[in-house]
Formats: C-alpha cells, sequence, structure tokens
C-alpha cells in the first residue's frame, strides 16, 4: 500500500542535521544501515520499503573524507531508486567540489560537473543544496536544482545577537560582493570591500580595503570559511584600518587543516557558521564559534517540496 | 608510440611505471593533490589533446579515494579534448556484490540455528577496518548509540510495531517519539524482522559512474563476476591472468602434473576446473557448508499464513548473517601437493580455511594462487600463521608490504604489467586482444 509520504533517509555519520529536520518535520529517519566492508568500500541496505515514496536524503559533506561521502551518497541513491522510489531528492547544504566549477588551467577537471552528472546517473530526481559557490553549478544539472538562501537566517541572527546599528558588513572577496551587499541592503548598513590577490589555493597574499570601516563593528560575510587564512587576515587588515571589532558570518564552515588555530589566534572576535556542515567537535576546540541553525529552511522546503508549494518565499524569509 | 598516453592513479604508482616500461613510453605528467578539506584537486601536466589515454588505478588502498580521483582524471582528460580515454582497473573496485537475500532463498535452505549480534555479508567476514581512517568515524556511532538509549520505553514501542509488517501507511510514521532513536530502530529492523530486502546493488552505478565521467572502454583483470561486463555500455576488456598462473605452476613446481588443483569455494570451481584440464592435473573442490540446520518449513511451501511468511523473512536475514559454517572437501589429496586457486582473497578466512582442510585431509603442502591479493585487515597475519606454504600472487595491488611480512621465500608476486601493456598496445594499434587470453605474455 503505497502512500507517497515523505521519506528521510542520511547517513550514519553527521546526522546531527537530519536529526533536526526529522524532529521539525515530526518524522523518523528511516531506518538504514550504512557499512564498510574489510576494503573500505561501502555496503548499504534500507531498513524499510521505499516503493512509490518520496525520498529525501540529507547528507552533509564536511571535510576529511569527502570522497567517500560522495560515494556513500551515490550509493545511498542508487538504492533508493532500484527499490523503485517515486522521487530521489538529494539534500545536499554544502555541494562538494563547488570551488571547481571551471576550467581555469589546460586540462583541470570541472569536477563539480562530474559530481553533477554522477548525482544524475546514480538517479537522483532533485536536488536541494544551499548558498552554492557559484550559483552557475545549477546549470550542471539535468535535474531542478534549488539554492536555497542562508541569508534570511543570517539576517535573523545578525539582528538578534550583534548591535548591528554601528556595524558594516564586509566582503572579503569580490566574488562575494554581491552576497554581502544584498546582506547590507536587508540590513540597510554599509558596505566596504576587501580585494585580494591569491597566489594559489588555500594561500592568501595581499589584501586592499575599498571602503571606510572606522570606528565600525565590522560583519565580514562569505559563503565559505576553509582554512580560514582569509578571514584572519582580513581581520588584520580591518583593525589596521580602524575597525572597533570584526565578525565574520560565514555558511559554510568547512574548518578543514588548522582553521582552529587561525581562527583561535586570529584578531577576529567570533565566527559565525551554519550548521549545514557537521563541525561539533571544533566548537569545543574553538570558543569563537557559534551556529547558525538552519534545519528549519531545509525542513521547510522538503514539506513545500513534497506538497508541490512554492519555494521561493524561502528565499527571502526564514520559518522560526 | 605516436598518440598514446599513460597516466597513473596514486593507487598504484609501481604498476603504472612498470607498463609505461613495457611500452617503452614515458609516463603522463600528472599531479593529484589534496585540498586541505580533502577534496581531491587533479591537474594533467602533459597535454592530451587528440590522444589516446590510458589511465591506471587499481581498487586498493582507500578505495572510493582512489575511485574519484579516477572519475576526476577521466573528466580531466575527457574536458581537455582527449580522443578517447580508457581507464585500466586491474583490479576492479565494488566488483562482489552483497548477495541479494532473496537469491539466497533461492538456493539453499536457510539455517536457523546461529544468530548474531550484528550482521556480516558473508563476502567479508568483519574484520577491523584498515587503521589510515581517524577514529572518529567509530566515536560517532557509538555518541548516537548511547543517545538512544535513554529512552527504553519508546524503543520497545517502536520494536513493536515493526516486528510485525504492518502496512505501512502515514499514521505509522509521523510520530515524534520515534525521531528520537533512530539507532535501537536500526538495530530492530536489522536483526528481527528481516529487513534486508533494499540492499544496495552498486554494479550498475559504478559502471554508470565511469561511462558519465567520459571513460570510453575499460581494461580490467579477473573480473570477479564475468556478468560486471553487462553493466557497462562500453567496451570492457577483461584480462585473465590464467596463462600466467599456469605458467608458474609448469614451472616452478615440481612434478605438477601430480598435484591437485583446488577450487576454495564452488564459486570458483570453474576458474579451477579449466586450469586443471589444461594442465591434465586432477581436481579437488572445497564445498561451503552453510545450511547448519535445516528450517522446519522449506521456503517454496512457507508464505501460505502471515505467520509464516513472517518465519520466512527471518530465516532470509539469518542466512546472510550466517558464516561460513562448515565446509567439506570433494576430492583425494592424501600426500599430494595442492595448488588452491582464487580470484580475490580479502579476509582470507576462505582459504586459511581450505589450506587447514587440506592439511587435515593429508596434503604434502599447499599453494596458493590468488590473482588479487588484498588482504585487508589482519589478513596477511592470519595467512602467514596459516597452513598455506606458499602463496603466489600478482602486483594488481601492491604487494611489497606483504612481502616483507611473509618473507619473499613464501610469497611470490607475478608482474601482470606486461599483460597490461600488451593490451594497451594491441588496443591502441586496434589488434586483437584475445591473443592474451590464452597465452598471457
Amino acid at each position: 500500500m503505497s502512500t507517497n509520504s515523505i521519506k528521510l533517509l542520511a547517513s550514519d555519520v553527521h546526522r546531527g542535521l537530519a536529526d533536526l529536520v526529522a524532529k521539525r518535520l515530526g518524522l523518523r529517519i528511516t531506518p538504514s544501515e550504512l557499512k564498510r566492508d574489510s576494503t573500505g568500500e561501502v555496503q548499504f541496505s534500507i531498513g524499510e520499503s521505499v516503493r512509490d515514496e518520496d525520498i529525501f536524503i540529507i547528507c552533509q559533506i564536511g571535510s576529511g573524507v569527502v570522497n567517500d561521502r560522495v560515494i556513500e551518497l551515490l550509493i545511498m541513491i542508487n538504492a533508493c531508486r532500484t527499490a523503485s522510489a517515486r522521487r530521489i531528492t538529494v539534500i545536499l547544504p554544502n555541494f562538494p567540489y563547488a570551488r571547481q566549477d571551471r576550467k581555469d588551467k589546460s586540462r583541470a577537471p570541472i569536477t563539480a560537473k562530474l559530481m553533477a552528472d554522477m548525482l544524475t546517473t546514480a538517479g537522483c530526481n532533485h536536488v536541494i543544496t544551499m548558498d552554492l559557490h557559484a550559483s552557475q553549478i545549477q546549470g550542471f544539472f539535468d535535474v531542478p536544482v534549488d539554492n536555497l538562501y542562508a541569508e534570511p537566517s543570517v539576517v535573523r541572527y545578525i539582528k538578534e545577537k550583534i548591535n548591528y546599528q554601528d556595524a558594516i558588513i564586509i566582503s572579503p572577496d569580490a566574488g562575494g560582493a554581491k552576497r554581502a551587499a544584498g546582506l547590507a541592503d536587508r540590513l540597510d548598513l554599509n558596505f566596504a570591500l576587501i580585494h585580494k590577490e591569491r597566489a594559489r589555493a588555500n594561500e592568501v597574499s595581499r589584501m586592499v580595503l575599498v571602503g571606510d570601516v572606522s570606528d565600525k563593528i565590522c560583519i565580514i560575510v562569505d559563503d565559505m570559511a576553509d582554512t580560514c587564512g582569509t578571514l584572519a587576515k582580513a581581520a588584520e587588515v580591518l583593525l589596521d584600518n580602524g575597525a572597533k571589532e570584526v565578525i565574520a558570518v560565514v555558511t559554510h564552515g568547512i574548518l578543514s587543516g588548522n582553521a582552529i588555530n587561525n581562527i583561535n589566534n586570529s584578531k577576529l572576535k567570533k565566527v559565525i557558521c551554519t550548521n549545514t556542515v557537521p563541525f561539533e567537535e571544533k566548537l569545543q576546540l574553538c570558543p569563537k564559534l557559534d551556529t547558525i541553525d538552519v534545519s528549519a529552511v531545509l525542513a521547510e522546503s522538503i514539506r513545500r517540496l513534497h506538497n508541490g508549494e512554492s519555494i521561493s518565499y524561502l528565499f527571502k524569509n526564514a520559518p522560526l | 608510440m605516436r598518440d598514446l598516453i599513460v597516466l597513473g592513479g596514486s593507487s598504484h604508482p609501481h604498476l603504472t611505471k612498470q607498463i609505461c616500461r613495457n611500452l617503452t613510453i614515458d609516463q603522463g605528467r600528472v599531479s593529484s593533490k589534496k585540498f586541505s578539506n580533502g577534496e581531491t584537486s587533479i591537474e594533467v601536466i602533459d597535454s592530451v589533446r587528440e590522444k589516446d589515454v590510458y589511465i591506471v588505478q587499481s581498487g586498493c588502498g582507500e578505495v572510493n579515494d582512489n575511485f574519484i580521483e579516477l572519475l576526476i582524471m577521466i573528466s580531466a582528460c575527457k574536458i581537455a579534448s582527449a580522443t578517447r580515454v580508457t581507464a585500466v582497473l586491474p583490479l576492479f573496485p565494488y566488483s562482489r556484490q552483497p548477495d541479494a537475500p532473496h537469491a539466497a532463498n533461492l538456493t539453499g535452505a536457510p539455517s536457523i540455528s546461529t544468530k548474531k549480534e550484528s550482521y556480516t555479508f558473508e563476502s567479508a567476514p568483519s574484520t577491523p577496518r584498515p587503521l589510515s581512517r581517524g577514529s572518529s568515524y567509530f566515536n560517532d556511532s557509538f555518541a548516537t548509540g548511547a543517545n538512544s538509549s535513554r529512552e527504553g520505553l519508546l524503543e520497545k514501542a517502536t520494536h513493536n510495531s515493526l516486528r510485525h509488517p504492518v502496512p505501512y501507511t502515514a499514521k505509522s510514521l509521523v510520530t515524534n517519539s520515534a525521531s528520537t532513536n533512530i539507532t535501537s530502530v536500526d538495530v530492530s529492523s536489522k536483526s528481527d524482522n528481516g529487513y534486508k530486502q533494499w540492499v544496495a546493488q552498486n554494479g550498475t552505478l559504478i559502471a554508470n559512474l565511469l561511462t558519465t565521467a567520459g571513460a570510453d572502454r575499460l581494461i580490467t583483470m579477473d573480473l570477479h563476476d564475468p556478468q560486471f561486463q553487462g553493466f557497462f555500455n562500453i567496451p570492457v576488456d577483461n584480462l585473465y591472468s590464467r596463462p600466467l598462473l599456469k605458467h608458474y605452476i609448469k614451472d616452478y613446481i615440481p612434478n605438477y602434473q601430480d598435484c591437485v588443483i583446488v577450487s576454495p569455494d564452488s564459486g570458483g570451481a570453474k576458474r579451477a576446473t579449466s586450469i586443471a584440464d589444461s594442465l591434465g592435473c586432477s581436481f579437488a573442490l572445497i564445498h561451503k557448508e552453510r545450511r547448519a540446520k535445516v528450517a522446519k518449513n522449506p521456503p517454496s511451501t512457507a508464505a501460505s499464513s502471515s505467520s509464516s511468511s513472517v518465519n520466512l523473512l527471518n530465516s532470509i536475514s539469518m542466512n546472510t548473517t550466517n558464516m561460513v559454517a562448515t565446509t567439506m572437501l570433494v576430492g583425494d589429496v592424501k600426500d599430494k601437493v595442492c595448488v588452491l586457486i582464487d580470484d580475490l582473497v580479502d579476509t582470507s578466512y576462505t582459504i586459511t580455511r581450505a589450506a587447514k582442510l587440506l592439511k587435515d585431509q593429508g596434503a604434502k603442502y599447499v599453494y596458493a594462487l590468488v590473482t588479487h591479493a588484498v588482504f585487508s585487515g589482519d589478513a596477511i597475519n592470519r595467512v602467514l600463521k596459516s597452513d598455506i606454504d606458499k602463496v603466489i600472487t600478482t602486483n594488481s595491488v601492491p604487494q611489497s608490504e606483504h612481502v616483507s611480512i611473509i618473507g619473499p621465500d613464501n610469497f611470490e608476486v607475478l608482474d601482470i604489467s606486461r599483460i597490461l601493456a600488451e593490451a594497451i598496445r594491441r588496443i591502441h594499434n586496434g589488434e586483437s586482444v584475445s591473443m592474451l587470453f590464452d597465452h598471457g605474455w
């Protein structure tokens, strides 16, 4: 007997966000088991029937074993597909390999496109993601992609927790200027930009500030914080230019490598990330970190998608 | 050779080097790095425009990392206008499929005697994972386990509701209470009511991923399932190590006509008999007896009432739970030299048990000829302590560590790079590959 109801699936590791979404929707995560055999290959089984159901797979991919998580996800999708699920939606808040989205050198791979192809090949029908590094990645897919924004949640956080009347929004690079400007408009704040010259990936060289930040609370806005070298340097540049304090608000806190040390040693007062990427254990190592919960946005998008309602409301408003 | 370029993944650089040496070409340069968040970064340094590209990557070590690396390399070459991209996978990853529960039901009466806490796929009994990964994985799963034990009452409720397969209604799923103890539901759903029907079968997925990335052709060796070729829409050249193994038996085993070729399980019988036939040796087979106890209701007559269908589900899950219970030998090995032949040895349970059985039956000396010796976990130590007197394998996966543990006197590695190189040469020139199947190189 088919009901075509929502079925949530999540892998065993990093299911913090999935649990929050499930709780919000009042659902139970479908029991499933992901095992590795002795060679490291992944074996997956689903604990109940998914025939003709509406499947939502929540997958948090952070740092570390990215490739393992990708394969796990693909196997999960394919398992649902071969088990006759009606529709498979993948919720990938942090899209892996989003930064390799163009052929910037000779013979460089466009891995983001490869990821898109792989997800479609595995059998996924719909992708929900959040704050894609480049929104053009949506075009890599042959299936619908809903790119949600963390901005409404970030706006609420800033309004509630930060004395934002004295603040100024900073974009740490030219690429993120649009995102920062949008947020500045929403908060009716001024906006400044840091121009950086990047020598190599994960390395930062020289920074130039464009705009006046003296005696302001600087809120650096970015979509991704990896090693946090950029943020630390930006904070220094801002404080050198007379800023009162520097706070960073980042959607995807990947925080890999020696990010924690970088943050702890930096002049940043706070680094606020959404929970798209699991970093519970890092919260304990770094008192400057704080979390914005976006599970409500994801849960609401699942509900709307399942019922065939419009999702665009969520682009401007965050559900409480 | 014109327009031929061979690239190597990070799984087995030595084999790539050997292949290039056999082809007398320089290896194409690739820089494979990891970003600090764990994503793989590939840069193909030599031009591949209008070239025939071969990428060597074995399914060993960090399997998933290596597989993704291969996909990215294929894709990078395709985007960089390579004419044709061929993936050379000496050991094909994910070539073993977990047995489908219903298939197990067809072949034998399921057993209901043994019961295990957690089930294991029978192709790979649980060994400790290789220690290369951090322990955070385990910590995570333990943490969730501890959380779930808090609410015993709720747990019981879900147990009961899941034990009887009721029709799925929205009502039974939409409960807040159930969402708090997921792990316990997991455990019960697996061990008690036989919900193992939806085991992922990864074969087609892996095949499709390779095709999607842009592979035009595949070269592999001794595929575990020959049917795997059918999952692909592109040509798959499955090479055989058989000629190599045959040469070894002929040249290095004294009085090889008197030895007995033994297959350690019934699945490999065909492989072993074909070698035995062509060498004129006698043949023996070790049969894994799976049914420790015959079920009360034969499965064919069951499923008439609802209660017996529950029973059936139980017994199916038990069957996959059960490991090799007893083994029996078909054939005479007394005072003979035995040659065990298998395509893939991973945990080495099967082959070490087989060797013990052979020695118990009076075998004089036991060779083990294995194409792909993965030896994950503590398998290599098990082999060292086992009754196997000598292991002969190929370098389809890196073997230097294994050689140093077992010692070069009792562990020989045959070189497959010549076969692979010759296959690459022939495919590149558009010649027939089939000669390699019978004669090796």
